[in-house]
């Protein structure tokens, strides 16, 4: 079973908190929930809309289609009659609280359980909202209350505590869709890590070294245009060997682009900015799980080999909300600069006196070099393998992950989700040379991720075996189907 | 790392740089400190990019030879991971007033407890005598053949006009740094010390017979309204105007690392 919701109104109507709200309640309830959003670059007005599937087995993505449309207002039903199923409900309300109520007593739920998720998120229950969920008689289908333990958390907040727990003392930031998200996750969390915002990303980015060259993991965060400004920071934490973290949350560019939608058009950018030559690790988040599970072991790698690391992730995942049965253990990493330390941004000897003699820029830059093969044998899983092995393969990085895995489902092809882009590890090599039918699928026009495997294995993918998207918008799971059963006949 | 508080690399400034005479006042200051029974490790050096930057060359203390004109970012940062640590910022007038003047203007707004030291001599020496934002208006370099042109920053009287929490200069007299120096130190909150120099090479000029010293001439260093009055006396500019050196203003309030680190 999956029911897709859309719940669409204007900016500052609230339409976020029905998402929330549904989301929790439906997952109490026993059931898996992924929903994810789309809105404009404004604070009042326009249309905003949340796609939620409910299913009773893990989904990670939404369809195409839509069995039910929450309108707050009029220009919603306009909007978004060409997306729903042909016999979809509408629920039109004004008021996001009646139209909650609505949708729940059209699942037969109970309204106790509908006061009590109100309680969870300090709302008060009226006779009004009483009246609508009474009057409301239109039935989809009756949710039986399932035992399970799922729990509902966006990819920022995963993000966020899988950071906090993998050992980040500090996190700057200089505001920016969508990475704005963490640093408010960071700052909510209470913890003993601390959100700094400062006047510009350059600001962000220095302080993180300074934080990070007096031995505290430091994490500074923004999105592609706000990363570029990073970039000389970046070549400076390459030279003096400053372990600190970028987190680069990708958005639709070039430019100002379009700063509320997704894309993965920033591969480029993580693995071949910065002047010089030295060595970086870039990692993907796909879903809710990577952003919990792997900044922790990227915290691991970067102190490890005192090297500047990326963070890669994009719109889709941390705005999206993601259903989780279990926990996660995650390891805490603890810094290894011992104060007092010397870094210099000039290329020096081993007290960090500059020294450009020959025999030192030949040392140091066969050590920085070295480093490329030292990293990238020491990557335990640089990519994680689902479905089924043999001659079909698709291979992708990011959130494209939950679309790919809701979409594979029955078909007979494997996935590859390359979590480490650099270094590239010859693990995934070897692996995708078994493979006789190779596709990529990604959220951009230019499939980076085609270059860099052509790049660093010598194989070439198929322009037909591209599977891209560059609307702005995520990948849907049957629609993807469709396109990957096409490329495997 | 060695007890020394010097490092034994050759200095590569020109001869006779006044940078040499600021050198020997940071160590014998820090030497001093230590004396008074703290540790070597309780102190931190940032350096940007030029002249000046070779001074993390000659120390032998904990920091980071930054990039041009992130020394203050880096400072903060390194305040916040380590409140109590003694940091030292040195910036040329390039890092400071061009490059780096976004972090000048916002530093003084959030008031980190560290002590900023901007070697003024006026030019880009190190890429061979550009004119700075603080170069007077008839300055001549092969970037300028006809002229700067345009006015100089007073940087003295922006630092007064954002409220900053303390604001100095002084110029190469080891007895007038040192005291400002000891002042500085033990002032809670962002310190700013303009080091006016002359650059023999390309900007061969003598404060010498114009400076005055603010605290022999009665200022009170509290009072804003006259501090700013004595910032417009030199405009950096002006060839025989009198230069007012010594603390401008003083006035102590809640540091960043108080306010973040709650």
């Amino acid at each position: 079973m999956i029911i897709n919701i859309l719940c669409s109104g204007p900016a500052g109507k609230g339409i976020n908190f029905i998402s929330s709200f549904v989301s929790y309640t439906f997952a109490k309830a026993g059931y898996y929930v992924f929903s994810s959003r789309e809105y404009e670059s404004r604070v009042r007005g326009g249309n905003n809309y949340n796609l939620i599937s409910i299913s009773d087995f893990p989904i990670r993505s939404n369809l195409s289609k839509f069995d039910v449309l929450i309108a707050l207002d009029k220009k919603s039903v306009l909007i978004h009659k060409e997306r729903m199923k042909k016999d979809f409900f509408l629920v039109r309300e004004e008021d996001n609280l009646k139209a909650a109520a609505c949708l729940f007593k059209m699942f037969s739920l109970p309204i106790l359980e509908f006061k009590e998720s109100l309680k969870r998120f300090n709302v008060s229950f009226s006779s009004e909202i009483e009246r609508s969920f009474n009057e409301e008689n239109r039935k989809i289908i009756s949710l039986k209350l399932r035992k399970s333990h799922i729990k509902t958390f966006s990819g920022n907040k995963s993000l966020a505590g899988g950071m906090i727990d993998g050992g980040m003392k500090f996190y700057y930031a200089y505001p920016m869709t969508p990475a704005t998200g963490l640093l408010n996750e960071v700052v909510a969390a209470k913890s003993s890590c601390f959100g700094i915002e400062m006047e510009s990303e350059i600001a962000a980015a220095n302080a993180a070294v300074g934080s990070s060259i007096c031995g505290e993991i430091s994490v500074v965060g923004t999105s592609g245009g706000g990363f570029d400004l990073m970039i000389e920071t970046l070549s400076l934490a390459g030279m003096a060997r400053i372990p600190v973290v970028f987190y680069l949350a990708q958005r639709a560019g070039p430019s100002t682009g379009a700063p509320t939608l997704t894309s993965q058009g920033d591969l480029s950018d993580a693995l071949y900015s910065g002047h010089g030559e030295f060595a970086r690790i870039v990692m993907a988040v796909g879903d809710g799980e990577d952003c919990i599970q792997m900044p922790s072991e990227l915290f691991h790698l970067t102190q490890e080999f005192m090297v500047p690391g990326i963070l890669l992730s994009d719109k889709h995942v941390v705005e999206s909300v993601y259903s989780f049965d279990r926990d996660f253990l995650v390891k805490k990493v603890y810094s290894k600069i011992k104060w007092p330390s010397r870094f210099n941004s000039y290329e020096s000897d081993s007290r960090k006196i500059s020294d450009d003699s020959v025999k030192n820029m030949i040392k140091n830059a066969k050590e920085r070099v070295g480093l490329f093969k030292k990293i990238e044998k020491s990557i335990k899983r640089p990519f994680a393998f689902y479905g089924k092995k043999g001659k079909n393969l698709i291979v992708s990085w990011g959130s494209t992950k939950g679309a790919i895995l809701d979409a594979i489902k029955e078909i007979n092809c494997g996935f590859m989700q390359i979590r480490y882009l650099a270094p590239f590890s010859r693990k995934i090599e070897k692996e995708i040379a078994k493979a006789e039918n190779l596709i990529v699928v990604e959220n951009n026009a230019t499939s980076p991720l085609s270059s860099l495997i052509q790049e660093k294995t010598g194989i070439v993918i198929k322009e037909k075996n591209k599977i891209l998207k560059f609307d702005g918008r995520p990948f849907f799971s049957d629609e993807l189907r469709k396109e990957i059963i096409r490329r495997l006949l | 790392m060695s007890n020394k508080i010097r490092t034994d690399a050759m200095p590569s400034w020109c001869p006779g740089c006044f940078n040499f005479l600021f050198l020997s006042v940071v160590q014998k200051m820090i030497e001093n400190e230590i004396k008074k029974g703290k540790k070597k490790e309780d102190f931190a050096i940032v350096s940007g990019i030029g002249c000046h930057g070779k001074l993390f060359d000659y120390l032998n203390l904990g920091g980071i030879n930054t990039l041009h004109g992130r020394v203050i970012p880096t400072c903060i940062g390194m305040k916040l991971a380590k409140p109590k640590l003694n940091v030292f910022g040195f910036s040329g007038d390039g890092d400071a007033y061009a490059e780096g003047i976004e972090h000048l203007v916002h530093v003084t707004r959030y008031n980190p407890d560290f002590k900023y030291f901007v070697l003024n001599n006026q030019v880009f020496a190190l890429t061979l005598g550009q004119p700075s934002p603080t170069a007077e208006i008839d300055y001549l370099d092969k970037t300028n053949p006809l002229g700067v042109n345009m006015p100089p920053l007073n940087p003295i009287k922006l630092m007064l006009s954002l409220n900053c929490s303390f604001v100095a200069r002084v110029y190469p007299d080891a007895t007038l740094i040192e005291s400002v120096f000891e002042q500085a130190i033990k002032h809670k909150g962002f310190a700013f010390i303009e080091v006016l120099q002359p650059c023999l090479i390309f900007h061969n000029v003598s404060f010498k017979d114009r400076v005055y010293n603010l605290q022999k001439e009665n200022h009170k260093k509290e009072d804003l309204g006259m501090a700013l009055v004595r910032a417009e006396e030199f405009d950096y500019s002006s060839k025989d105007s009198r230069i007012p050196v010594g603390i401008f203003y003083q006035k102590e309030r809640k540091t960043f690392e108080e306010i973040k680190l709650m």
